[in-house]
């Protein structure tokens, strides 16, 4: 019984991180009907940001937190203007190793400078401390983490749906042409989608870093988590994309540990039914 | 049937400048090793060939079939385990092995492509990686594969036929030839086929391919199955050639990339397109990871290919083949 309660709980967690990181590719895709497959690449570029300042500047990871926020929004908007601008007109083929380009050259870029080693913050206020409440003990780093992804999901959230420029981007997502006509700026739009996007998967980067590990090549499997999260929420969705990140979060956490080994190949599994036998997903209309 | 043997063995219909291309190739491949004595470019060329026909077996589904497959490897894989599982078990002869993992390759593939094919585009492209993730980590999760420690395959005394098993590169270089020639003839009576025109259709308009008549879906089935069998066929040669096979050395993601990537690079959905690719990518590859390996510099050859692939993705998305043509045009005027 405390077993799967702490198991819950834990699965929800980390569902709330997963839906962050999926924000931002559900938005992108909304806006403007691209997949980024580079975006776990932006993800771990959060995470070494947080290990650059807790590692070398000797200061608390968790001052990174806007410090890998920004840089994310400006990795967004550099990539946008530099490669996607380009890509949009193309087939789709040409779209899809635009950004696979664009996820092998940030990876490899890390492994230049980083070389392949495995990397873990090791200091920080937060860093390995426990939480008890009740009869359940919680690592406090996934609750913190947790609760600033549910805040920035929120501020998005509200930004999106409750500002003239998120009734812009949401415009856009409907009906880019239509958009235009009305006088948007769409391709700031696209380019903010991508900012946003690039802010908030940076964000949550920073956050997991606390108690994932670092390597280059761990924005792979972020990317492909956020696939089936967006996958099952419906694409361009945000709610739906919430709610699946909980789910997925679930998932993984109770799969890992039934069979350790297997625990991602369950959210492949689940991406590829999903889109299967319900390409709207769960949430989507 | 004289029909048939036309059609496989004919290359008439091309222009003249790509069959005298062609047979200078043919020239040049067959007499590398008299040209070539050092083991390690003789080492490239074997790879390049083998590339070459991975470009080929992709340039089918990819290609002219205009879908986007990012899980090629698990082809590979079936074929490579296919024919080392046989071998070290039973000792089966490696040519009885190389249909059978193709057949393997190829009743997967038809039985995923069946509720894949629902998908288009983007959609169609995720799900294929995350088939080819799951049998990746599916083959390092079983114990009868050899789990991650692969299978290794037992050498022979005296070299063979049977278990396909020589001495020297030589032997091999003239193997993957022959295994390549298969594929490129089968390709050349491919694109003249019923089947290859219905895929081309459907890659250029498939509202206009199902309104003539052509069931979008059976084509796009039958293609992914075919291409599925002959990646197997690189993958049981990768068996005897490597006498090494493990989930990371057969089935990894990026494998899967650069078959993609080789024939989007020389230019998709053309004859030559994939051996184009495979030429310039995999000597490059090979001398500059030796080169940059040597100085401790990891990486930056990925990060060469990732530049050359968002540059064509941008500039140039019909590859090294489109700026031939465009060039020819021209100068016809």
């Amino acid at each position: 019984m405390e077993l799967t309660t702490q198991l819950i709980i834990y699965g929800v967690l980390m569902g709330l991180v997963f839906a962050l990181i999926a924000l931002g590719l559900s938005l992108i895709f909304g806006v403007m009907n691209i997949v980024n497959f580079a975006h776990g690449e932006f993800l771990m570029v959060g995470m070494y940001i947080a290990f650059l300042i807790s590692t070398y500047l000797h200061l608390d990871p968790l001052i990174s937190l806007p410090i890998a926020a920004m840089a994310g929004y400006l990795l967004g908007m550099f990539s946008y203007h530099l490669l996607i601008h380009q890509i949009l007109r193309g087939p789709m083929v040409a779209q899809l190793f635009g950004t696979f380009g664009l996820m092998l050259f940030l990876r490899y870029l890390a492994m230049y400078i980083f070389t392949p080693d495995v990397r873990s913050i090791k200091t920080g206020i937060i860093v390995g401390k426990a939480l008890t409440l009740g009869w359940v003990s919680l690592d406090l780093s996934k609750v913190i983490s947790a609760g600033v992804c549910l805040i920035s999901f929120g501020l998005v959230y509200w930004m999106i749906y409750r500002t003239k420029l998120g009734r812009a981007l949401r415009a856009t997502s409907i009906d880019s042409e239509a958009a235009q006509y009305m006088g948007i700026d769409t391709k700031k739009m696209n380019a903010l989608a991508w900012g946003i996007g690039g802010a908030t998967v940076a964000l949550a980067g920073s956050l997991l870093a606390h108690f994932y590990y670092i390597t280059p090549t761990v924005g792979m499997l972020f990317t492909l988590i956020a696939f089936a999260i967006v996958a099952l929420g419906g694409f361009g969705s945000i709610t739906g994309a919430f709610l699946a990140g909980i789910i997925i979060g679930l998932i993984m956490v109770l799969s890992g540990h039934l069979v350790s080994e297997l625990k991602f190949t369950f959210i492949y599994i689940v991406y590829f039914l999903v889109v299967v036998f319900r390409p709207r997903g769960l949430f989507g209309w | 049937m004289r029909q048939l043997l036309i059609d496989i063995f004919s290359f008439e219909d091309r222009p003249r400048f790509e069959r005298i291309g062609f047979l200078i190739f043919i020239i040049i491949v067959l007499l590398f090793p008299w040209i070539v004595k050092s083991a390690y470019g003789r080492a490239v060329m074997i790879k390049f060939l083998l590339f070459a026909l991975f470009g080929l077996g992709w340039n089918l589904i990819g290609g002219y079939g205009g879908q986007v497959d990012l899980g090629q490897a698990k082809n590979v894989g079936f074929g490579a385990y296919a024919t080392g599982l046989m071998m070290l078990w039973w000792g089966v002869p490696f040519w009885i092995t190389v249909p059978i993992g193709m057949v393997i390759a190829a009743a997967e593939s038809f039985g995923v492509a069946y509720p894949m094919f629902r998908l288009k585009g983007h959609y169609f492209a995720i799900a294929t990686l995350c088939v080819a993730l799951v049998w990746k980590e599916l083959f390092v999760f079983w114990d009868w594969t050899g789990g991650a420690r692969g299978v290794e395959i037992p050498i022979r005394p005296t070299p063979n036929f049977t278990y396909m098993q020589f001495g020297s590169p030589v032997h091999y270089h003239y193997f993957i030839f022959f295994l390549f020639l298969i594929q490129l003839l089968f390709m050349n009576w491919f694109r003249k086929s019923k089947l290859g025109y219905e895929c081309q259709a459907v890659r250029d308009n498939e509202d206009v391919a199902a309104s003539i008549g052509i069931n979008v879906y059976r084509t796009k089935v039958i293609a992914y199955t075919i291409t599925g069998g002959l990646g197997a066929m690189g993958g049981s040669f990768m068996t005897v050639y490597y006498l090494y096979i493990d989930p990371d050395f057969v089935m990894p993601l990026d494998l899967s990339i650069l078959i993609a990537m080789t024939v989007m690079v020389g230019g998709a959905g053309s004859m030559w397109g994939p051996i184009i690719g495979a030429a310039l990518l995999i000597p490059l590859d090979m001398y500059l990871g030796a080169w940059l390996g040597a100085q401790k510099r990891l990486g930056i050859d990925f990060m060469i290919y990732a530049a050359i692939m968002m540059v064509i993705a941008a500039r140039e998305p019909k590859g090294v083949w489109g700026i031939i043509e465009r060039m020819r045009r021209k100068r016809i005027g």
